[in-house]
Order: structure tokens, then C-alpha cells, then sequence
């Protein structure tokens, strides 16, 4: 078909802003992405006789590191694995069997919680409830001396935590999927069980396939984690990399530790590339359930579901429990008075951090949006030399497991001419070259359903690339900017593997004052803190998405937000 | 303007452009103050320890104090970074196999405060590269309840804790992050002599035992409180600060003895307020500040001759056998010692 | 009053384009074609998909620059000039409105791009609006109107801005059969008053006859016929246009004699005599395009014979398809009289004026 379709790049004559534009950007992508991960990889692979390959030979000679790696990979598969499998259950139960509302309302805000919450949540909860002197081992199930550090408290915690990723990923897709396929095998004797292997289960491999993906990257590159739960017997990558360089003062061990991580993120990154392509995300729809069918699951299969997915429900609800009654009470375990002394402190002696994060958080969210926006359109929807290579570019800080930024910014910016230690500026750089590729994902997504020819329609009324951007195009990727703005924000308050390396004197994280607090035993306040957090997170989410709402031009879809 | 009639969307009324302008430039400007009466620290000791010292210093000398807590490891591994753009002017408190690595590191500028006259050799420094403001020995921690149940008297000796009762149950500092973990492998080594196949096999044999190596040298103190754990091994400040937050544990002491790490101080080389950083370390390694520790239930024992150890600490140190460490020995050796642990007890599974 | 502007001409002068199929590579949408469009005339650009029509649209607008040629708009050379500097007025298949602009927003963007003072722009869209149609639909928004109104308020927002040139990208073929024909009688409308420089492309060939003073009938990347609707259709220059255009029969025979100005032809061992265009020789195999109602049948068996193969009853005509020289004809017959002797199966007698029987290539 000679016609241009939607898809087709700007290939207009040479635009001056866009070509400014461009620079800055390749400007700033080179300086906070390529020059750090260029000093990684320096430092890493050399010695005092320069470049060598020696130090990656010895790494991956070592066996302990050997076992981190294998560890990792083992770690993130059965995540990617448990996480897609519950992901996918929820969906399902939510978009197939006759939930009522409510109820699919609280499994929206329970599977939330482990999106907003800061690190370490879960993983305090399970070592109460799980350890030898567990709340469920000990007091419940009558269990003495269990074990909860090591691989099966990790996966749990990990999957908890992750599987909301695949449910959110999942969710639209079965909503997409009309129920007249399925229909159409009922009708034509099919029961209930082969319809939903040959027909449901068959249509929604990719995104099975992609979920899994997703969750294979969160878990590999989870550092907080394994730092709590994954004891001494099953190292991981990330963690391994953290205490190498804090530890063992080992900064070219950990970057080379760092390294090896590149390697499954990097095929990751490919695989995901593959597989969800150049598809167009499905839509999220505001009437999903029309597409559903009345007859895919029988009641009894129905009420099971529900069952299952309640009872993970409340168990989620049940760890949240927990750290609210531990920014509660004086010493959680020992003395159950209630108080509100943790809360006092950390808006006394944490108000710092909380300033701090909130202000970084705050600058961070415009620079992010924008970012994210400025970069999606450029992508999607010009053509310039290289835009295939920025493109890549762009994604690398957000496929690089935190661990790996973190160092190479340390690295990187402690020594002339970049010596950005100290300053705010690093962390919020980390943030937003580390985050914002969800807004450009989105950017993209929308323009995807915006079809060319609206843009043609401006520049054929006369209007230059920036007047159509800014009165066009911006108006109607609004929901991108506001869903990067969201992103940025809830990555700012919980986010720990890259900053922990970042905070100074000047600038601290309320993330890190948590694990602080925790190596302290300071129990209190570090759930306070995550208390405050959560709630903080909600209310700002909640407001952006309201703003959200009202700025879609009619007839926009929102695509769905993943991570 | 035709806006109003354009657009019939709710306005948004962000400013967008105005938002960005007006916060871009404070980030790039460090917060750091300049001024003669400020000063940056990286402490190891606790936020709780460290603050109201801190808070104490700037009554008597106006100087405010910016700190930040990081465990020993990470401390050092962040000045040692740093080297070429220090961004602090003290290490405050920490072990002292820490301070003498860092010393291997070159990091320190060389200062011996006033008060160093009255201290014993092993207090401090011969070149001045740091000086002792405490000294914390390592105790045997344990639960009462996990005691009573497994029929158990709080260990006295090393063996004690070979216990197969102890099975999963002994949480103690990973030797990658934590000073107690060094302090309490030297103890090991001292205690057999420095023969270090001997201390290893005993440590191998220990790890059977532990539950989990902890980040911090404190971190298993909270799930030894709660009965997570049976016991573990940890400096007394950490053993006693669970006990007043009304956990029920023990103390006790090895027969064979226990070492004890000095709590330190040091100038950073290059520090951006050399002068102030002297004026703490003066004021830390005196009485002023040592003073202060048991008032404010800080069970570090005080390294300067002039301040009494508190009663109750005293009396819970009453027959305990504390060895010395040759901490210039251990600070020779630490890198290897510790990397020998690591490859032959941490990972020995 | 809309002033109006100087009509331009467009002229493209060996103009090419080739595109990137992600398939199929490199493919040529257009071929070194020559264009004049006069001023004021509107030309059509007719053909079936891929025939390089709306390409060679999209490189008049300047969405798409060309590989080879030129392209003049009132004389100037714009090959190398942005879209937006073309003063061009362009409405497209989906209309392209902005969603999030009222209808008044839609049309005035133009006008406020060229900085027009609001007493002028609203007058303009006032106008503009009142000539498509929809006076007072300022407030609403696009998705609020239907299919049609939407494409009255695209070409409102083209025109307001009285462009030298006005192109139209199939506009009408997202609306059903009845808003079709009465949107391109406006349409026809509208640009004769205004007198603007029109290029429209359809693959509809009865939209192209009833609103083009002149059509360019486009097959593979070239023109292959450019002419008015009568010429077209009367005097197709090759099979592709004459099937293109209305419905045709191609006969295939052999020349046997040319004799007193006509060319006597051998089809299927029948004769039929055609009026000669060019010298075709003896024994020469020509195609000749014949169309379903110039063909006059009647129930004989005497003069040239067919077979009905099937005869469907319309009520204002009945179509016939019958065998003639083993090959198949179509048969239109309007307004019929009593015809039941030409049932299925019968053999019938047919005629053809011979001025209806066209040679092509």
C-alpha cells in the first residue's frame, strides 16, 4: 500500500528546535547514562597496567560468585514464574468470573500496596511471622526453630511483592481478548476446561511471556530484598555487589560483580523487545467486562478462585498489619504499648530525610515528565540520525539493575569535571534517567493511537514543529506526562538500590533511613517512616490520577502503566 | 485570548514553565555551608548515640554538626571513595581496626588532640592518625526464655556456643560490613593464640550454629530480644541498649576471654573545616564528652582514665576476661583475615 | 466576505517517490510523473490502492518529499519547501480533527497560527462554519459530532485560511452511500465559489465523474489517462481505464479487414465491424472495450449470436451476461420493455454501433 500509515516518521525538513533539542538530549543522555557506565566498566576492567579483562576473568572464576550468579538467576526465574502465575490469577478471577465490585476494588488497592511501598516491608513482616519465634511458625503452627532466611522466604517476599507487576500487565490484555472466541468454542461443545487451555490460556501467551520478563528483571536487580531475607546461604548478585564495595572497600570487585548482572539484563531487554515489539499496547478500557463472557468458569471453579486470590489478599493485608501496629506500639515484640513516640520522631529527628526525599521527589517529578514526554515523541514519531540508538540509550539506566547505576554514579561523579557527590542533583538525576522510561513507554503508547494525520493537519495549517507540539500533541499526551510525573514520585519515595549509594551529608533518603533504622533495631520508627510513606504515596497518586482523569482529551485511551 | 473559547477541557492551571524555573537551581547548590561554624561527620555510632554528643558539642562550642550513620564497611568504603573530594571533615566513633584500615588507606590527617596525653597506648595512634574516645568489649548475648526452654546456662565459654541446641539459632555481624564481626574474629585468633587454622576450624564449626550473619554488628540484637534468635555475639553497648528497651536477655563472657574494640575518632585528609573537626576531636576524646555517655544510658565504657566507668556497667564487667588486641597486628592482617573467613566460613556450605 | 485568493496552478514535472515497505523493501509508489493542474479546476486523482495516488497527494502537501522531479505551486518551486510554508489547505480520510479543541478551536487554529486578530478570527470561522453548514457548532467538540459534521468542520478549518491550494485525501470514504453523494455535490460546491485550486483523490470513480472537471486515472505509480469524465468514459485509452471507468467489456479478436472506415474484426468466429482508431493491420490480435449498455439485444437468432448465461431483473434495468464468441459479455438494459424471449439459456442477436466498439491497448 503506497499510503504513509500512522506509523511513519516525520521525515519533514530539517527543524532547527528539533535539531536542538535532539543535541541537549544526546548531551544529557551522554553524561548521566554513557559516562558512568563507561566509568564502570573502566574502573572494573583494569589494572595498574590499564584496560584488561583480567578482573571479570576472576570474578567469574570465583565460585562464590559463581553461586551469586546462579543464585540470581535461579531467584529471578521462579519469581518471574510465581509472579506471572498469580498475576495471571487475578486477572483472570477479575476479568472472567462475576466478582462483584467491591471486591475487585480490594484486590486494586491490595495489590497497589506492594507497587508504593518502600523496601524492606515485606521482608520485616516475614521475619516476624516466619522466623524461628514467628507470629504463623511459632505461635500459629506450633513450628519451633523454622528457618525464614534463604531462598523460599526471599521468593515468597519477592513474589508478594513483584506478581502486582504481571496482574497490571495481565489484566488488560484478558479484558481485551473478547469473550466471543470463547463463546464461539462453548457453542461449539468445547468445555469449559479446553476452552480455557486452547483458547484463553493459548491468546494470552504473550503476555504471559512478557509478564514473566518483567518480573525476571524486578527480581534480578532486587537488592533490599535478599538483604534482609536471603540469609547467608544464598547470596545474590546485587546484594554480593553492595557488600563488596561497602564491605570489603572493594569498589572494583563490586563493579565487576555489577557487570555480570549486565548480562541477563541485557537479554532480558532483548527478549522483552521481541516479544511485546512494535504491538501496540493493549488499551485499558473503562468497560472491560463487556467483552466477558457469562459461561467461561463454572461456579465452583469461580468460588475457588475468589477464594485463592481473597486469601492472598489478606495475607498481603495481613503483613501491612504488621508494620502498622509496629509504628504503633513501643517495642514491637517486647512491649505492645501503644504510642505515637515513633511517629514523633520521625517528623523530629526524620523530618530531615522526609524533607529531603520530598523535595527531590518534587524537582524530580517535572524534569521526569518532561523528559520522559520530550523523549517519547522524539522517538516515536521523528526521524533523525541515531534515533534508533537513543532509543536504546534511553532504556539502559532503567534495565540496568539499581545496584549497577548506583556504583557507576559513585564512580563517576566523584572526580572532576563532574563532581556531582553530595549534591541533590546526582540522586534526582538517578531518578529520572532511571524512571522516566515508563513515561516514555506510555508517551509512546498514546501517540501510538494518535494517528499522524493530526499532526499533519497542523503543519498543513501552517504551524512549526514546536507550535504543533506544544498546542497538539502535548494537550493530548498529557496523560503520559502525568503518568511519568506518578511514576518518578512513587520511584523517589521507595526506591533504595541505586541511592543508597548517592545520599551525603546533605541529601538523605527516607528509604535509607529505614534500613538504617532497621540495622539499628529501631524497629518504630523505620515502620513509621514506611507508614508515612505509603500513605504519602497514595495521596499524591491519587491526586495525579484525578488530574489525570480530567486532561484525557475524549476518545483517548490510557494505556496500562506497568512499573 | 482566545483560550477560554478553544478550550473547553478543565484548565489545569499548572505553570508548567514557573514550577520548573524556580526549583531547578537549588539542587546544583550543594547545601553544605562554608561557614567556620559547621561541620560534616560520617558517624558509625548509632543515630541515637551519636546525636545528642553531637547536640552536646554544639552547646559548648556553637559548632553545628551535620552527620550521616553508616555502618563501619560502608563508612570507610564511602571516605576511601571520596578521597579526591572528601565530603566530610571527622569519622565519628567505629571500631578500631576500622580506623586502622583506613589508615593502610591514607585517608586521615594525622592530629593528636590534648586529652591523648592521659591515654594508654592502645588508646591511640602513635602518628595521630586516630585517637579512642571509648571502648566497647564484645559479650555473649542471649535469649532468657530460649535458655530456660533448652535448659541452658548462658554461655561462658567459646565452646558454649557449639552447642547443637544453638542450631539456627546464633545471629552475629558479617566480617564484609561489620567491625564486630573483625573485633570478634581477632578475639577468636587471640584466644587461640593467633593460630589461625586452629581459630578457623573453630569458626567453621561455629557457622553450623549461626542463623544468619547480620549487615550490622547490632542488627541480631533485636531478633535475639525477641526470641528470632537464641544468642549471638555482639559489642555490650548493642547487648545493653536491648536489654533497657525491655527485652529479656543475657550477658555473659567467655572464660577464655573476649576482646574489646576501642571506639575511635579521626581527621579526614582534606577536610573542607580542618579546624573545626579538631575542636571535636578535642572535645571527644576529653571528659567533656565522655562524661555524657552515662547519662544518656550509652554503654560504651570511656576510653579517657579521667571519666569513672557507670556502676551498673561495672558491675556487669566485674570478672569478665577482656584480652587485649594487637590492633596494629589486626590492621596489618584484617584484609586477609577477612577474606580468608569469607571464602572458608561464610561460604563453607 | 471571504476574499478570494489568486488561484494557482501545480504543476509536477517528472515526479517519483519511493517508500520503505517493511516487507517488501524499496518499492516506486510513483513514477516520473508530469502534472498540470490548471487554476481553480479541481483534478482528481482516481485509481484503485497502491496506484500511488495518495502519495503523489502527500508529496504536493510536502508530507512526503519526492526521490526525483519537481513540484511548482503558482509557479514556485516548493519540492524543497516545508509543508507548512506551502500555503496548501489539506483534508484528510479520518478527518483529523483535534480532540481536544472545540470546533471553533479546530477552525481558528490556522487562523491563530497566522496571527490573526480575534475580531478577524472569529468572523473568519463564523463564515466558514456558516458555509459547511454547521453555524453555531463553535462550543462543541469533535466527538460529538458524527462522521459527517466532522468532515464539514475539516474542510471548514482547510478553507478558512483561503490556501492557494486545497487537497483532499479520500474524505469521503468513511461515511455511508447517501452522505457521500450529497457531501461531494458541497464539496463541488464550495470550491467552485471559492474558486480554490482543488486536488482531490478517490478511488470511487462515480465521485470522481460527478464533482472533477478533469480526472487522472493512475494505475501502478503512473498516469494512465488524463481527461474529463466524458472522454474518459467514451474514449478509454487502455483497458485499465476503461475498466476503471464504469463497467466495460474487453473483447479479444483478430483485425481481418479494414474496409470503407471500419475495421472488420474476428471475434470467436463471429464478425463485428469498429469504427478504426489508429491503422490496425490484418491479423493483428487487438482488445476492443465495449460498454454493458451499448450493447443492444433482442430474442433472434439472425446477425451476431449469443447465449444468455444469466439474466437478473433490477426493475430499472436488467443485467444480462451472455456468451458471445466463447467470451463472457455484461449487458445493461435500461428502462426495458417486455424482454422474455432473452431468458437463460436462449440464444439471442446482438448489435453494437460500431462508434461504441473502442480499440485499446
Amino acid at each position: 500500500m503506497a499510503t504513509a500509515g500512522a506509523w511513519t516518521r516525520w521525515r519533514g525538513a530539517s527543524d532547527p528546535l528539533r535539531l536542538l533539542v535532539v543535541v541537549v538530549l544526546w548531551l544529557l543522555l551522554a553524561l548521566f547514562v554513557l559516562y558512568p557506565l563507561a566509568e564502570l566498566i573502566g574502573r572494573a576492567l583494569s589494572d595498574d597496567s590499564g584496560f584488561t579483562l583480567a578482573p571479570l576473568v576472576a570474578a567469574i572464576d570465583s565460585k562464590s560468585n559463581l553461586r551469586a550468579f546462579a543464585n540470581s538467576l535461579l531467584l529471578a526465574t521462579l519469581v518471574g514464574v510465581c509472579g506471572t502465575f498469580f498475576g495471571f490469577l487475578f486477572a483472570f478471577t477479575v476479568e472472567r468470573t462475576q466478582a462483584p465490585r467491591f471486591w475487585v476494588g480490594l484486590l486494586d488497592v491490595a495489590t497497589l500496596l506492594p507497587l508504593i511501598s518502600p523496601p524492606f516491608t515485606t521482608s520485616i513482616a516475614f521475619v516476624f511471622s516466619f522466623g524461628p519465634r514467628g507470629f504463623i511458625t511459632h505461635d500459629l503452627l506450633g513450628m519451633n526453630n523454622a528457618s525464614v532466611y534463604g531462598l523460599t522466604s526471599t521468593l515468597a517476599a519477592e513474589t508478594l511483592t513483584y506478581f502486582p507487576l504481571a496482574y497490571m500487565a495481565l489484566r488488560p490484555m484478558l479484558a481485551g481478548i473478547g469473550g466471543d472466541l470463547e463463546e464461539m468454542a462453548f457453542s461449539l461443545g468445547s468445555s469449559r476446561w479446553r476452552v480455557f487451555r486452547t483458547v484463553t490460556l493459548s491468546l494470552t501467551v504473550p503476555g504471559l511471556a512478557n509478564a514473566f520478563l518483567l518480573l525476571f528483571a524486578a527480581s534480578l536487580a532486587d537488592f533490599a530484598t535478599p538483604l534482609i531475607l536471603a540469609g547467608n546461604d544464598f547470596p545474590v548478585l546485587p546484594t554480593e555487589a553492595y557488600l563488596q564495595i561497602t564491605g570489603m572497600f572493594d569498589l572494583k570487585g563490586g563493579a565487576v560483580l555489577s557487570l555480570l548482572l549486565l548480562v541477563p539484563a541485557g537479554v532480558v531487554y532483548f527478549l522483552q523487545r521481541q516479544v511485546v515489539g512494535r504491538r501496540r499496547y493493549v488499551t485499558m478500557t473503562g468497560k472491560g467486562r463487556a467483552g466477558t463472557s457469562q459461561n467461561s468458569v463454572a461456579p465452583l471453579a469461580s468460588a475457588a478462585l475468589m477464594g485463592v486470590c481473597l486469601a492472598v489478599v489478606l495475607f498481603i493485608l495481613y503483613l501491612y498489619a504488621l508494620l502498622l501496629i509496629a509504628s504503633l506500639v513501643i517495642s514491637f515484640g517486647a512491649n505492645h504499648t501503644l504510642t505515637l513516640a515513633h511517629y514523633r520522631v520521625i517528623f523530629t529527628e526524620g523530618l530531615p530525610a522526609i524533607e529531603d526525599t520530598l523535595i527531590i521527589a518534587l524537582i524530580g517529578m517535572p524534569i521526569g515528565g518532561l523528559y520522559g514526554v520530550v523523549v517519547g515523541y522524539l522517538v516515536a514519531r521523528t526521524e533523525f540520525v541515531g534515533r534508533h540508538a537513543m532509543e536504546i540509550v534511553t532504556m539502559l539506566n532503567y534495565a540496568l539493575p539499581g545496584t549497577i547505576v548506583g556504583i557507576a554514579y559513585l564512580i563517576a561523579f566523584n572526580q572532576k569535571p563532574f563532581l556531582l557527590t553530595g549534591t541533590a542533583a546526582i540522586i534526582i538525576a538517578c531518578y529520572v534517567f532511571r524512571y522516566s522510561p515508563t513515561g516514555i513507554r506510555t508517551t509512546v503508547a498514546l501517540l501510538q493511537q494518535i494517528d499522524r494525520s493530526i499532526e499533519e493537519a497542523s503543519f498543513s495549517l501552517g504551524a512549526s514543529s514546536f507550535m504543533t507540539f506544544r498546542r497538539i500533541m502535548l494537550p493530548l499526551i498529557m496523560p503520559a506526562f502525568f503518568a511519568g510525573l506518578s511514576v518518578v514520585f512513587i520511584r523517589s519515595m521507595t526506591a533504595i538500590s541505586a541511592t543508597i549509594f548517592l545520599v551525603s551529608i546533605n541529601w538523605t533518603l527516607i528509604t535509607v533511613r529505614i534500613l538504617e533504622n532497621m540495622t539499628e533495631l529501631s524497629l518504630g520508627p523505620a515502620a513509621a517512616f514506611s507508614v508515612f510513606v505509603i500513605v504519602i504515596v497514595v495521596i499524591v497518586t491519587a491526586a495525579l490520577n484525578r488530574v489525570l482523569r480530567h486532561l484525557t482529551a475524549p476518545g483517548l485511551r490510557l494505556p496500562a502503566v506497568e512499573g | 485570548m482566545i483560550t477560554s473559547r478553544t478550550r473547553r477541557i478543565a484548565s489545569h492551571g499548572l505553570s508548567r514553565r514557573g514550577l520548573l524555573g524556580s526549583v531547578l537551581a537549588t539542587p546544583f547548590i550543594a547545601r553544605r555551608a562554608f561557614a567556620a561554624d559547621t561541620l560534616n561527620a560520617y558517624s558509625i555510632w548509632p543515630e541515637n548515640y551519636a546525636r545528642p554528643m553531637m547536640e552536646a558539642f554544639e552547646k559548648e562550642s556553637g559548632i553545628h554538626v551535620k552527620f550521616i550513620r553508616f555502618s563501619s564497611g560502608e563508612a570507610l568504603a564511602r571516605v576511601t571513595a571520596e578521597k579526591a573530594n572528601p565530603q566530610v571533615d571527622v569519622l565519628f566513633g567505629g571500631p578500631v581496626e576500622t580506623f586502622t584500615a583506613g589508615q593502610a588507606q591514607g585517608i586521615f590527617d594525622n592530629y593528636v588532640p590534648p586529652a591523648a596525653a592521659d591515654l594508654p597506648a592502645r588508646f591511640k595512634d602513635k602518628g595521630g592518625a586516630w585517637t579512642a574516645i571509648a571502648d566497647d568489649p564484645l559479650v555473649f548475648m542471649t535469649n532468657t526464655q530460649f535458655l530456660k526452654q533448652n535448659n541452658l546456662q548462658a554461655p561462658a565459654s567459646w565452646d558454649d556456643l557449639l552447642n547443637p541446641a544453638y542450631k539456627n539459632m546464633l545471629q552475629m555481624a558479617d566480617a564484609r560490613t561489620s567491625g564486630t564481626a573483625v573485633t570478634r574474629i581477632f578475639s577468636i585468633l587471640q584466644v587461640h593464640n593467633r593460630n589461625e587454622d586452629e581459630a578457623f576450624a573453630y569458626m567453621k564449626k561455629l557457622r553450623q550454629n549461626v542463623q544468619l550473619y547480620t549487615k550490622s554488628g547490632g542488627g541480631g540484637t533485636l531478633p535475639v530480644g525477641l526470641g528470632q534468635a537464641g544468642g549471638g555475639i555482639f559489642f555490650i553497648v548493642d547487648a545493653l541498649f536491648t536489654r533497657q528497651q525491655g527485652y529479656d536477655v543475657q550477658i555473659s563472657f567467655p572464660k577464655e576471654g573476649i576482646g574489646s574494640a576501642a571506639e575511635c575518632i579521626a581527621l579526614i585528609k582534606g577536610a573542607k573545616n580542618p579546624d573545626a573537626g579538631k575542636k571535636l576531636i578535642d572535645w571527644a576524646a576529653s571528659p567533656a564528652m565522655q562524661s555524657q555517655l552515662a547519662p544518656n544510658k550509652i554503654n560504651f565504657i570511656p576510653a579517657n582514665p579521667k571519666v569513672e566507668t557507670e556502676a551498673g556497667l561495672a558491675a556487669i564487667l566485674k570478672g569478665a576476661n577482656i584480652i587485649e588486641i594487637d590492633d596494629a597486628w589486626a590492621g596489618a592482617n584484617r584484609q586477609r583475615i577477612v577474606q580468608r573467613w569469607v571464602a572458608e566460613v561464610l561460604n563453607a556450605s | 466576505m471571504i476574499e478570494r485568493a489568486e488561484p494557482a496552478g501545480i504543476r509536477l514535472e517528472g515526479v517519483s517517490a519511493t517508500m520503505q515497505d517493511r516487507n517488501r523493501g524499496e518499492i516506486i509508489a510513483v513514477r516520473n510523473i508530469d502534472l498540470d493542474v490548471r487554476p481553480g479546476e479541481l483534478m482528481t486523482l482516481l485509481g484503485p490502492s497502491g496506484c500511488g495516488k495518495t502519495t503523489t497527494l502527500r508529496m504536493i502537501a510536502g508530507f512526503q518529499p519526492p526521490s526525483g522531479g519537481r513540484i511548482l505551486i503558482a509557479g514556485r518551486d516548493v519540492t524543497n519547501v516545508a509543508a507548512n510554508q506551502r500555503d496548501i489547505g489539506f483534508v484528510f480520510q479520518n478527518y483529523a480533527l483535534f480532540p481536544h479543541l472545540t470546533i471553533f478551536g479546530n477552525v481558528a487554529y490556522g487562523l491563530q497560527v497566522r496571527n490573526k486578530s480575534g475580531s478577524e478570527i472569529d468572523r473568519a470561522v463564523a463564515e466558514a462554519l456558516e458555509l459547511v453548514g454547521l453555524a453555531g457548532f463553535g462550543e462543541r467538540l469533535p466527538n460529538e459530532l458524527s462522521g459527517g459534521q466532522q468532515q464539514r468542520v475539516a474542510l471548514a478549518r482547510a478553507i478558512v485560511i483561503r490556501p492557494r491550494v486545497l487537497l483532499f485525501d479520500e474524505p469521503l470514504s468513511n461515511l455511508d452511500a447517501k452522505l457521500r453523494v450529497s457531501m461531494r455535490g458541497e464539496i463541488r460546491r464550495l470550491q467552485q465559489t471559492l474558486e480554490i485550486t482543488t486536488v482531490y483523490v478517490t478511488h470511487d470513480q462515480e465521485e470522481a465523474m460527478a464533482i472533477s472537471d478533469r480526472i487522472a486515472v493512475m494505475e501502478k505509480g503512473r498516469i494512465a489517462q488524463l481527461d474529463d469524465a466524458e472522454a474518459l468514459y467514451r474514449r478509454p485509452a487502455t483497458a485499465f481505464v476503461a475498466g476503471f471507468i464504469g463497467r466495460a467489456n474487453l473483447l479479444r479478436g483478430t483485425v481481418e479487414s479494414v474496409r470503407e472506415g471500419r475495421a472488420i474484426l474476428d471475434v470467436g468466429g463471429q464478425k463485428i465491424a469498429a469504427a478504426p482508431q489508429g491503422v490496425p493491420a490484418p491479423g493483428h490480435a487487438v482488445t476492443v472495450v465495449v460498454r454493458p449498455e451499448a450493447i443492444a439485444i433482442s430474442s433472434s437468432d439472425t446477425g451476431l449470436t449469443a447465449v444468455v448465461q444469466s439474466r437478473i431483473y433490477l426493475g430499472d434495468k436488467i443485467e444480462y451476461e451472455i456468451s458471445f464468441g466463447g467470451q463472457l459479455l455484461n449487458i445493461v438494459r435500461f428502462n426495458p420493455a417486455d424482454d422474455e424471449g432473452c431468458l437463460p439459456g436462449t440464444t439471442v442477436s446482438i448489435a453494437i454501433a460500431p462508434a461504441d466498439i473502442r480499440l485499446v491497448d
